[in-house]
């Protein structure tokens, strides 16, 4: 395998190691700790502008509709209505939806975890004729505005008799996303071509060096496909819409837009429903991110 | 390399891929499998209760977007009454988002599959008509004669080369709410709104408040949730912006009144004040006629409900907008919904019957009451108990002042020209005849063009 | 490289044969996938654009018609154009770079890092209109947040939604601070870097701008250049914020300076219900983008830095 490669470098000579290390550990204390603290400062300034929109949400879903009618506007609510969140959640036939949400979430991401990590192994380290063409047909379904080829999709949906089921917003998703191929594709190239020509001498076929040996290289990139199609899903509102004829079978996007109306929108109910919608995705992040972001440490190492 | 995260990856990863095929072979039966079936008990329970079968019956989908809580009930109760009252036909109520439920139904259409009844857009009919989205009722009409029902501006707008493609469902109307108590204190006397546009403006002056440069509260800007394409109409007589023959009159002398009337309001005002007002109640929320900052503000007889939900008991007026002499008349814009059958739509017969029901006066007179929407049913809107209400009675008088604007069918997009040259005037960046005649110019091009 | 392998033959294939086999059975699925979904729309949508489609009465054949009245008639098409131009030259790489140094800036250990991460994304998955009137509100221009802050600067903020020659930048603004989803992806592309060669820089005794320089940057390169080609696709077919934001309601307002070539085509579309015309007009932006992308992947070649090099 490549350890060989690196092997010269991550073992110098133990004086250059003790120098080195002398070198780091004499630096770090200053500079180091100054770094820290301005980054926490910088950090938390530009953190509380992205709260900002936050805070403005969780403050209106605890009002009541009197107090959001207020002039000037309160920032924090003056009597908290916790119950507008059991309203929402009630009203907005909540549980259900969650439900149906999750289902297209998961699928989805199942489904494009598996579809674009195998495509994108194609088009990033197996040599054949015709990929650079494929390739760029491949980037431009990406260039026409999803609204141009929604009707005739809706026609090819329904002479399949696929409207009013799952079937159109997730079966594509098992034939690969061009955006996420690309972007797995960008990752695998960085993968040293060594190991797949290790993998390859030992007997190993591509679909074996494929699941055994890049998959889990790619946790990160996997992850944050992952997210991107979870958070996509959950955010999902034409799609669903489009092709879903029956209530029950709604998603979470659908229910919160019953708060609003062409005459008065019930801003409360709504961002309670907002919150409740928007939680689950920044738990999944939070919980998540060392997955994606710290789990690789043991492997290739982060600059800490 | 992580030997064990490797291990439980690889599982991680089988496990996956039995659920993702289970769950697609769940997702594969369709409605009757998965999450599904478990949903439609839900969704009856969701159903405001109905007591009825829909079991050897004819089942009609009707789509509207009337899903809020205020709403939802009065449409469900209409249906549900519907249902009760006969054995062939049950109606199925879905509701999806206002506006995207057109992109939806245009799909629907598209695809030979559309529903059975839909609410739509009065301004836009003509347009659907002559584009083969909405069947043409006149077989009905003509049977059962319906047309006498409904103020004849709806009736009007429902019709393409004479025949009717819908029935008028519920409009409104433009009306000036005053706030009686400012005018007491500035002096004014609060049973008698402005009757001409001058009057108004001097009205205004003694209902401002100034701290310093800045306003505190403002007695009317024709900015305030209305537009140079309500004051226009008014000014020009009735008259939009195209005349009687079809041709546009976008730079008629009346048109650049009403520019020069809004642009001297702001000049008196200052437009910055004008916005930092209108943006501090940008969000849709906050009301500044509610919350006392503005005396005279334009609105539809629905924001009646609003002024007794959250008005905190504001003593408040209701009168039709202003003339530009006397006797020129108190023209106002109006708009509305209408219920049609879409084109391709597979029991029109059952489908009909529907839409006689929903627009006769027990169910306009409900609508009316629950929601305190003018209705399309004259007799419905004269109902002595819709009557008794002052804001309803005021509004009902001002239909006979109100103009609906339906798009052309040469040039439905033409608003789309005209409002960059307001834009531009506004800004002070050309004058008025320039701008209109620049405006007037690219909407006769385009007229020309589409022919 | 495949060219030391020992060669394997008599079994009919050649092996780079049977190595393109395999390729081509690696992409099948989005193969497959394009031509069951995406083919058939899309060339239905190309042979429409030079018909008078109306999605429901008619598809009655005009030849260049729809792009004649596009390139020589429509002044809303050369505006549309001009504004989204505007839009790409401008958004691109600043969004490009703010998520590169926001991703930089949290590639760290620190107290509450998780948390920071959090809250940087937590705008890309705000959603929906909720979001645009918030930003309405802070951009108004005499209370909003944006410029009571510049205020404090001694800066005298513009009117953000209402000045025509300030909407798009507001727009700018708004989306610069949705760009945690970028900040994602170069996160992720971050912890591919191998430790050693930071090990081997400093002992190179390079400092930390060094690093960055000539270890960080060309390792990132793969996902600078997806964010930039992505970037630019998607920025291209920016149309709600102008649907929604438009001044007094109106689409594209003030003075159709947010009228987005996407918003035109949509308005264009489902208003009009002129979808021939849209379409074609879909077909040129395709064909300035695929442009534009093509030029972005030959350039590539000289800046992009595959560790695996490309196949």
């Amino acid at each position: 395998m490549n350890m060989t490669a690196f092997s010269k470098r991550e073992y110098p000579s133990g004086q250059a190691r003790k120098a080195a290390f002398f070198a780091l550990s004499r630096r770090k204390p200053l500079s180091d700790k100054l770094m820290t603290l301005f980054m926490l400062l910088l950090m938390t300034l530009i953190g509380v502008m992205m709260l900002v929109p936050l805070w403005w949400m969780i403050s209106t879903s605890l009002k009541s509709m009197r107090e959001i009618m207020a002039y000037p506007p309160t920032i924090v609510p003056e009597h908290v209505h916790w119950d507008n969140y059991i309203h929402a959640w009630q009203k907005g036939h909540f549980g259900r939806y969650t439900l149906n949400t999750l289902f297209l979430a998961g699928i989805g991401v199942l489904s494009h975890v598996l579809s674009n990590t195998f495509v994108a192994y194609g088009f990033a380290k197996i040599r054949f004729k015709g990929k650079k063409l494929l390739f760029s047909v491949m980037l431009g379904t990406m260039m026409i505005p999803s609204f141009v080829t929604l009707i005739p999709q809706y026609i090819l949906f329904s002479k399949l008799h696929w409207i009013n089921t799952y079937l159109p917003l997730t079966v594509p998703g098992f034939f690969g996303s061009a955006f996420q191929i690309f972007l797995v594709r960008q990752f695998f190239l960085t993968i040293p071509n060594e190991l797949i020509e290790a993998g390859k001498v030992d007997g190993a076929s591509h679909f074996r060096i494929w699941g055994q040996l890049m998959l889990p290289l790619s946790l990160p990139v996997i992850a944050t496909i992952a997210i991107m199609t979870f958070q996509g899903a959950w955010n999902d509102f034409t799609g669903p819409l489009i092709y879903i004829n029956s209530e029950s079978l709604f998603n979470l996007q659908i229910g919160l837009q019953s708060f609003k109306s062409t005459e008065t929108t019930q801003w409360h109910y709504l961002m309670a429903g907002s919150v409740i919608v928007l939680l689950p995705v920044v738990l999944l992040f939070f919980l998540f991110q060392k997955y994606f972001i710290e789990g690789m440490n043991i492997s290739s190492g982060t600059k800490g | 390399m992580p030997f064990m995260s490797l291990q439980r990856l690889k599982k991680s990863l089988q496990l996956g891929a039995v659920a993702a095929l289970v769950s697609m072979l769940a997702a594969c039966s369709g409605t009757s499998g998965g999450p599904a079936a478990a949903g439609d008990t839900a969704a009856a329970a969701a159903n405001t209760g109905s007591s009825v079968s829909p079991e050897g019956r004819v089942v009609l989908n009707y789509w509207t977007w009337w899903g809020s809580e205020t709403r939802r009930p009065i449409i469900e109760k209409l249906v549900d009454d519907f249902n009760k009252s006969q054995d062939k036909i049950y109606v199925k109520h879905t509701y999806y988002p206002y506006s995207d439920i057109f992109t939806k139904e245009l799909a629907a259409v598209s695809a030979g599959d559309p529903p059975d009844i839909m609410m739509n857009d009065i301004n836009t009919v003509q347009q659907r008509a002559s584009k083969n989205q909405a069947m043409n009722l006149s077989k009905y009409v003509e049977r059962d004669k319906v047309q006498d029902r409904f103020f004849p501006e709806l009736w009007n707008t429902v019709l393409y080369n004479g025949d009717p493609y819908a029935l008028p469902f519920n409009t409104d109307t433009r009306m000036m709410f005053y706030n009686k108590d400012d005018f007491k204190n500035a002096g004014l006397d609060p049973e008698k709104f402005p009757d001409t546009w001058d009057e108004l403006e001097q009205a205004a002056q003694k209902l401002d408040q100034k701290h310093g440069n800045t306003y505190t509260h403002i007695g009317y800007s024709p900015q305030f949730n209305s537009d140079w394409t309500l004051l226009q109409l008014n000014f020009d007589g009735g008259r939009n912006f195209f005349d009687e023959n079809g041709n546009p009159v976008v730079n008629a002398p009346a048109k650049a009144e009403a520019l020069q009337y809004i642009l001297d309001n702001a000049k008196r005002l200052g437009q910055k004040n004008i916005d930092a007002f209108k943006a501090d109640f940008g969000s849709q929320q906050a009301n500044p006629f509610l919350s006392g900052k503005v005396s005279i503000w334009t609105d539809v007889t629905n924001f009646y409900t609003q002024i007794r939900d959250y008005g905190e008991g504001i003593n408040f007026g209701v009168a039709p907008l202003p003339e530009t002499t006397e006797g020129a008349g108190h023209w106002s814009v109006g708009g509305g919904f209408v219920i049609e059958i879409p084109y391709g739509a597979k029991h029109p017969d059952e489908a009909w019957e529907f839409l006689k029901y929903m627009t006769d006066v027990e169910a306009q007179t409900y609508w009316a009451e629950k929601n305190f929407d003018n209705v399309a049913n004259v007799e419905a809107s004269n109902a002595p108990e819709l009557q008794s209400n002052l804001v309803y009675k005021a509004s009902v008088d001002n239909l006979k002042y109100t103009k609906l604007t339906p798009n052309p069918l040469n040039a439905p997009d033409y608003m789309n020209l005209i409002n960059p040259q307001r834009d531009t005037i506004m800004l002070g960046q050309t004058s008025i005849q320039d701008g209109l005649n620049k405006a007037q110019a690219d909407v006769e091009k385009l007229v020309s063009g589409s022919k | 490289m495949a060219h030391h392998q020992p060669a394997e033959a008599g079994k009919g294939w050649s092996l780079a044969g049977r190595e393109a086999l395999q390729g081509y059975l690696f992409v099948s699925p989005w193969i497959i996938g394009f031509l069951l979904f995406t083919a058939g729309p899309m060339l239905f949508s190309l042979y429409a654009s030079f018909t008078n489609y109306d999605i429901t009465s008619q598809m009655a054949w005009i030849g260049i018609h729809n792009y004649d009245t596009m390139l020589n008639h429509d002044p809303l098409f050369w505006k549309s154009l001009r504004n989204t131009l505007y839009f790409v030259v401008v958004s691109v790489p600043l969004q490009t770079a703010a998520g590169l140094v926001l991703a930089v800036i949290l590639n760290r250990k620190m107290p509450g890092i998780r948390l920071f991460r959090t809250v940087f994304y937590l705008p890309s998955i705000l959603s929906g209109v909720g979001v645009y009137v918030l930003w309405m509100m802070l951009l108004s221009p005499s209370a909003g947040l944006v410029n009571l802050t510049l205020g404090w600067f001694g800066i005298d903020g513009p009117a953000w939604l209402t000045d025509p020659a300030w909407t798009k930048n507001a727009i700018i603004l708004m989306k610069l601070w949705g760009a945690g989803s970028m900040m994602l992806l170069y996160l992720a592309s971050l912890q591919g870097v191998p430790r050693k060669l930071y090990e081997a820089a400093e002992l190179d005794g390079a400092g930390r701008l060094r690093k960055f320089w000539h270890v960080t940057l060309p390792m990132i390169t793969p996902v600078i250049f997806f964010e930039i080609v992505t970037g630019l696709i998607g920025g291209f077919q920016i149309f709600q914020e102008g649907y929604v934001m438009g001044y007094g309601n109106d689409p594209g307002a003030p003075m159709n300076s947010l009228l987005f070539y996407n918003l035109h085509m949509f308005l264009k579309a489902f208003k009009v219900f002129d979808m021939g015309y849209a379409m074609a007009m879909a077909w040129f932006l395709f064909l300035i983008v695929l442009l534009l992308t093509l030029i972005n992947l030959t350039l590539s070649r000289f800046w992009v830095h595959y560790e695996g090099g490309e196949q």
